[in-house]
């Protein structure tokens, strides 16, 4: 299986001297197309902060990130912005939805960001929250969602533009377990029919029964 | 994201509206002051800009229009003798006083000019013409003096005092014209008024030789050369006379100043109210600007959503206040305060105010460009 990322010897140093944090130390990894990683660890072990470097939101101290085989740790800050459009879907612990976007909308707002036909953008989200089983909810703004269709609009929405890639940070952890179990059934569902590349922060036990692979971390370092 | 722009800010209808009150009442305060200011220093300069002399000859050491003394008229051959010029006439400006028919005296600013030639005659007439002053002691008010002289009759007489006492008939009235000072502009006679300054050892005098030339292109330069003639007066070309009458009443007696500071004023204090709660809104969107960041919008994209959001600000706000000015106006104008409104001065203010506003959204420009898009996952 050819890894669509991969991050290689990758560390991220906060601050300097006696304040320093090394928060993700020389980590090696590759997330190949269909799977699903699950990455575990400890709170304050650099789960967050190797998503974010994975997700190229963050440069890294060193070492190389590369997606779908072209190396970013060299591009530059305006080149960024579109390696992310293109090919990673972010899903987020607090959801981050646009509370002044209705469901749909804040799945039409990632078309519109990747220029889609403004036409076929309505049809497109709505499409898309059919998948997570939305699409009766679709006018309604979060405020008006439940936390498990807040996160399914997440889903959704990223899911939109088909990015190979889908990060997701702590998925189920505003939601109670029931909902989470059913997110996580859903986003492995989703990996599989659509050949998607799913890394998932958690450490919600129910995850690891769903991902094809494990790793975790500690103190910055992979622990395989 | 101009779409994004829209929905976010008609989203928070309880913002948008304070936003929009904050615009709206500095357009309000701003339009009033400058169109105050520029209302009066229109009246300051009227006779000036409705009179056809390209050329103004006053005493020595003139301040403004207002305030001519009076100079030996015989001087209006030295400037026919030019021969860029094409007619020189005279113009008396004084003030005398007018009894009321309470027993009152009110002031008045008598303005009198040859009928023959209309130089310096009333230009906008309600009633009567401007050559009806002709041939006797008969003189013009304006309508808006009513408030200050009470009812205005045709064929009333009036009792003028000026050293001594004469009787003027009302023959005609114009409209909306005004002194500075607000003090009744009465029109008369050149002829007719003139032998009265005889009764002040100013016999033969006039306050005011205007002329015009030939070639209007060369007024600087005739204006050069009749300084040179006239070693005892104080000669403007036109635009010149109304920038010394205009600078005197804002500069030299602050007057104008203090509408134009207020003006100026207004227009800072609307651009922090919007700057302030577009700034506001942006840290309270921060969330949402992160999470646009690691969508994979770039920093355009996003300073595209603040500067359009506030132009929307202010171009509704602005046209509120627009619109509330124009309700107010007649209401003003009856209260005997002249606003002049001109197409140029809406344009004018309304950029003015849209640069502050967009001076002051800038702020949260930075801000945004600066937010790290790792925030969005923060829970
Ligand atoms: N912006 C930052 N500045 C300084 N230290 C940070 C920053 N972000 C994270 N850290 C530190 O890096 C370590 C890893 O953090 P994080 O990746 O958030 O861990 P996790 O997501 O596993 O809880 C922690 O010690 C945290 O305090
Ligand atoms: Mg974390």
């Amino acid at each position: 299986m050819t890894a669509v990322l991969e991050v290689k010897e990758v560390s991220k140093v906060y601050g300097a001297g006696a304040g320093k944090v090394v928060a993700v130390d020389a980590v090696t990894l590759g997330l190949s197309k269909g799977e699903v990683l699950l990455i575990m660890g400890p709170s304050g072990s650099g789960k967050t902060t190797l998503l974010s470097i994975m997700g190229c939101i963050l440069r890294p101290t060193s070492g190389e990130v590369r997606v779908a085989g072209k190396m970013v740790t060299t591009l530059g800050e305006e080149e960024l912005p579109d390696i992310r459009k293109n090919h990673i879907g972010f899903v987020f612990q607090a959801f981050n939805l646009f509370p002044s976007l209705t469901a749909a909308e804040n799945v039409e707002l990632v078309l519109r960001l990747k220029g889609y036909d403004r036409k076929k953008i309505k049809a497109q989200a709505l499409e898309l929250l059919d998948k997570v089983g939305l699409v009766k909810r679709a006018g309604l703004y979060p405020a008006d969602l439940s936390g498990g269709e807040k996160q399914r609009t997440s889903f959704a929405r990223a899911l939109a533009g088909d990015p190979p890639i889908i990060l997701a940070d702590e998925p189920t952890a505003n939601l109670d377990s029931r909902t989470g179990r059913e997110v996580l059934t859903l986003l492995r569902t989703l990996a599989e029919a659509a050949g998607k590349a799913i890394a998932i922060v958690s450490h919600d036990p129910k995850a690891e029964e769903l991902a094809h692979r494990v790793v975790f971390l500690e103190d910055g370092r992979l622990k395989t | 994201m101009l779409w994004l722009a829209f929905k976010t800010l008609f989203h928070e209808k309880g913002r948008l509206i304070i936003t929009l009150i904050g615009i709206t009442i500095s357009t309000v305060l701003a339009l009033i002051e400058v169109a105050i200011y520029l209302g009066m220093m229109g009246n300051a300069t009227a006779v000036i800009r409705h009179t056809d002399a390209d050329i103004w000859i006053g005493s020595k050491n003139i301040q403004s229009f207002d305030f001519a003394l009076p100079f030996p008229e015989h001087r209006i051959n030295q400037v026919r003798a030019f021969s860029d010029v094409q007619w020189a006439d005279k113009i008396i400006l004084t003030f005398a006083f007018v009894k009321l028919a309470d027993g009152r005296r009110e002031q008045v600013q008598v303005i009198a000019y040859n009928p023959d030639t209309g130089v310096g005659a009333p230009w906008a007439m309600l009633e009567g013409r401007a050559e009806d002053v002709k041939g006797g002691h008969y003189m013009i008010l304006d309508k808006t003096s009513e408030q200050r002289l009470g009812r205005l009759e045709l064929g009333s007489q009036w009792e003028l005092t000026f050293v001594k006492e004469h009787s003027f008939k009302l023959v005609g009235l114009s409209q909306g014209i005004k002194s500075f000072t607000t003090i009744p502009v009465m029109f008369m006679s050149y002829n007719q008024f003139q032998p009265l300054l005889a009764d002040m050892a100013l016999a033969n005098h006039t306050a005011y030789i205007v002329a015009k030339l030939k070639d209007p292109a060369q007024a600087q330069a005739v204006a050069q050369a009749l300084r040179v003639a006239l070693r005892d007066n104080d000669v403007f070309t036109r635009d010149e006379f109304v920038y010394q009458t205009v600078m005197y009443w804002t500069v030299q007696t602050g007057m104008g100043m203090a509408f134009f500071l207020t003006a100026i004023l207004a227009v800072l204090i609307g651009g922090a109210i919007v700057g302030q709660a577009i700034f506001a809104f942006t840290m309270e969107h921060l969330r949402e600007y992160g999470t646009l960041k690691a969508l994979g919008a770039r920093n355009s994209d996003l300073y595209l959503v603040i500067f359009s959001q506030t132009v929307i600000s202010a171009v509704i706000g602005y046209a509120l206040g627009v619109a509330i000015i124009f309700l107010v106006r007649d209401g003003i104008e009856q209260a005997g305060v002249d606003l002049y409104v001109s197409p140029i001065l809406l344009v004018v203010l309304f950029f003015t105010l849209l640069l502050v506003c967009l001076a002051a959204a800038y702020v949260s420009v930075r801000k945004v460009r600066m937010l790290d898009p790792v925030t969005v996952f923060k829970a």
